[in-house]
C-alpha cells in the first residue's frame, strides 16, 4: 500500500489501459478519480471497483478540463498524482489524412494532457509536489507508417514530458512518460477491424512480431505507473519508460 | 512468469554503494541473495571474486548454486570510478576500466545464463550509469565502458526475450555513495544545482527501480531506466 493517503485522477480511465492504472492505483490505497470524455456503464464500474469518483469531461475542452479538477479536488483535495493516459487513434496514409481528424489526434493527446497539467498543477503547488505520469507511445519514439498524426502527437508528449522534467522537477512535481509497445486493450479491436481479420488473429501477429513472444498487459503498465508515484521512484524525473517487449526495432 | 517471485540472486558489487542496497532491498523483499565482490558483503552467502576473472565468477556461481540453489536473478553492480583527463588514461587503465565494467557484467551473464536458458526464464539487471547518456567530463573510460554495457544489454535483452530471460539496465545518476569521494565535484553545491531535483540520487532510489524491474518489469527488454535526479532527461 505505497500510496495511502494518496489522490490520483486518471484520464480515459474507464477502458484498457487507464481501467487497469485507476484499479492498480486504488489497490495501492489512491484514491482515484476516473475521467472519460462521456458518462457510461464502463466508468461507472471502475468508480465502482476503486471506489472512487467519475471526472467526465473532454480533455480537449479546456474549459470542461478545468471544471472537472476544480470538481475532483473538491472531493478528494489537491492531486497528489495525474495519469494522463486518454488517447485518440486514427490512421491514414498521410495525404489522405482528413485535416480535421488530423488535428483531433492532436488535440486530444497532446494539448488534452497540457489542459490537464496545467489544470492540476496549482493543486500539485499547493501540496508541495507531485507526479505525472504521461502515456506516450512507442509510435511516438520509432513512427508508424499511417500514423502521422498519433505518432506526432505521442512525440509532442515524449518532448513535453523531458522539457516539464526539467521544469517542473525543481518543484518536486515529478513528470516522467510510459511509451509502451502494443498492448492487449479494446484498440486492438479496431486493429483488427482494419485488417480484416479477427481479434485473436491479430493479437496472434502482433505477439509474434515482439521479441518476448507475446503483447503487453495493461497490467504491466498499471504497475509500472504504481512504481513511479511511489516513493522509490523520487530520482525518476524526464524519462521515458518503454516497456515494448522488446520491439522498438520496429516491426519485421 | 515465475522469475518475479523471489528465489536465488546473486549480486555483484554488493560490499557497498548500490550494489549493497540492492543485496539489502532484495533480502527484505525474500530473495536469497548472494554477494559477489572483492570484500566481505552483508549477504547471506558473501563470496570474494574478482568479476573481471571470468573462472573466478564462474567458481562463484557454482558455490551459490551448490550452497542456495541456481540464482534465476543477476544484478552487475561492480564497478569503479576515477576521473581522468583522457590523455592520462594509459592503456592498462582502459583496459581494466572496461573489464571490470563490460567485462564484469559479461562474466557474471556467461556463468549464471546456461542455468537461466535450461529452465528457460531468469532475470538480469545491469546496472550502467546515467554518464552513458549524457556524457561526463574527464572520465572517457569510465563512460566508454558504462556506454558498452548498455549496448550489451540492449542486444541481449533482445536476444534473450524469446527464451525467457529479461535483460534490462538501470543507469543511476550520481548517487550518494563511497564511489563519490567526500571532496568529489559532484558533491559540490554548483553542480548539485544544477541538477533538476537539486540532489543526489540515493542508493535505495536505485534499489527501488532494481526492484520494480525485477518484480513487475515484466514487459521490458534491453531496456534502460535511469534514476538520475535530472541529470540526464
Amino acid at each position: 500500500m505505497r500510496l495511502e493517503g494518496k489522490t490520483a485522477l486518471v484520464s480515459g480511465g474507464g477502458q484498457g489501459l487507464g481501467r487497469a492504472i485507476a484499479l492498480r492505483l486504488a489497490a495501492e490505497g489512491a484514491r482515484v478519480a476516473v475521467n472519460d470524455r462521456t458518462p457510461s456503464e464502463k466508468v461507472d464500474e471502475v468508480v465502482e471497483q476503486t471506489k472512487g469518483v467519475a471526472a467526465i469531461a473532454d480533455v480537449s475542452d479546456p474549459d470542461a478540463v478545468n471544471r472537472m479538477v476544480a470538481e475532483v479536488e473538491e472531493r478528494l483535495g489537491n492531486l497528489d498524482v495525474l495519469v494522463a493516459n486518454h488517447a485518440y487513434m486514427t490512421m491514414a496514409p498521410f495525404v489522405e489524412h482528413d485535416p480535421d481528424d488530423w488535428w483531433r489526434n492532436v488535440d486530444v493527446n497532446l494539448s488534452g494532457t497540457f489542459f490537464l497539467i496545467r489544470a492540476v498543477l496549482p493543486g500539485m503547488r499547493r501540496r508541495g509536489g507531485g507526479r505525472i505520469a504521461i502515456i506516450a507511445s512507442e509510435f511516438g519514439v520509432v513512427g508508424w507508417a499511417n500514423a502521422t498524426a498519433y505518432a506526432a502527437s505521442k512525440a509532442g508528449l515524449i518532448s513535453m514530458t523531458k522539457t516539464l522534467g526539467r521544469e517542473l522537477g525543481p518543484e518536486n512535481i515529478l513528470v516522467n512518460a510510459i511509451a509502451p509497445g502494443i498492448m492487449d486493450t479494446p484498440q486492438l479491436d479496431v486493429d483488427a477491424d482494419d485488417a480484416g481479420v479477427s481479434p485473436e488473429e491479430i493479437r496472434r501477429r502482433y505477439a509474434a512480431e515482439s521479441p518476448i513472444g507475446r503483447i503487453g498487459r495493461p497490467e504491466e503498465i498499471a504497475a509500472l505507473v504504481a512504481f513511479l508515484a511511489s516513493d522509490g521512484a523520487g530520482a525518476l524525473v524526464g524519462q521515458i519508460l518503454q516497456p515494448n517487449g522488446g520491439t522498438t526495432r520496429g516491426p519485421g | 512468469m515465475n522469475s518475479t517471485e523471489p528465489g536465488v540472486g546473486l549480486v555483484t558489487g554488493a560490499a557497498s554503494g548500490i550494489g549493497a542496497a540492492i543485496a539489502k532491498l532484495l533480502a527484505e523483499r525474500g530473495w536469497r541473495v548472494a554477494g559477489l565482490d572483492l570484500d566481505s558483503s552483508a549477504t547471506e552467502l558473501s563470496l570474494q571474486a574478482d568479476v573481471t576473472d571470468r573462472t573466478a565468477v564462474q567458481a562463484a556461481v557454482d558455490r551459490v548454486a551448490e550452497e542456495l540453489g541456481p540464482p534465476g536473478l543477476l544484478i552487475t553492480a561492480a564497478g569503479v570510478y576515477r576521473q581522468l583527463p583522457v590523455e592520462d588514461i594509459d592503456d592498462d587503465t582502459w583496459r581494466r576500466m572496461l573489464a571490470i565494467h563490460l567485462g564484469g557484467a559479461a562474466n557474471a551473464c556467461w556463468a549464471a545464463l546456461p542455468g537461466m536458458l535450461a529452465r528457460g526464464e531468469g532475470t538480469i539487471v545491469t546496472i550502467s550509469s546515467e554518464l552513458a547518456l549524457a556524457g561526463g567530463g574527464n572520465d572517457a573510460h569510465y563512460v566508454a565502458a558504462k556506454g558498452a554495457i548498455l549496448g550489451f544489454t540492449r542486444s541481449l535483452g533482445l536476444e534473450l526475450a524469446p527464451r525467457g530471460v529479461r535483460v534490462n539496465s538501470v543507469a543511476p545518476g550520481p548517487t550518494d555513495t563511497p564511489l563519490i569521494a567526500a571532496d568529489s565535484p559532484s558533491r559540490a553545491p554548483d553542480y548539485l544545482a544544477t541538477l533538476p531535483l537539486g540532489r543526489l540520487v540515493t542508493p535505495d532510489e536505485v534499489a527501488r527501480t532494481v526492484l520494480y524491474l525485477v518484480e513487475e518489469g515484466t514487459y521490458f527488454a534491453g531496456q534502460t531506466i535511469s534514476p538520475n535526479a535530472g541529470a540526464a532527461i
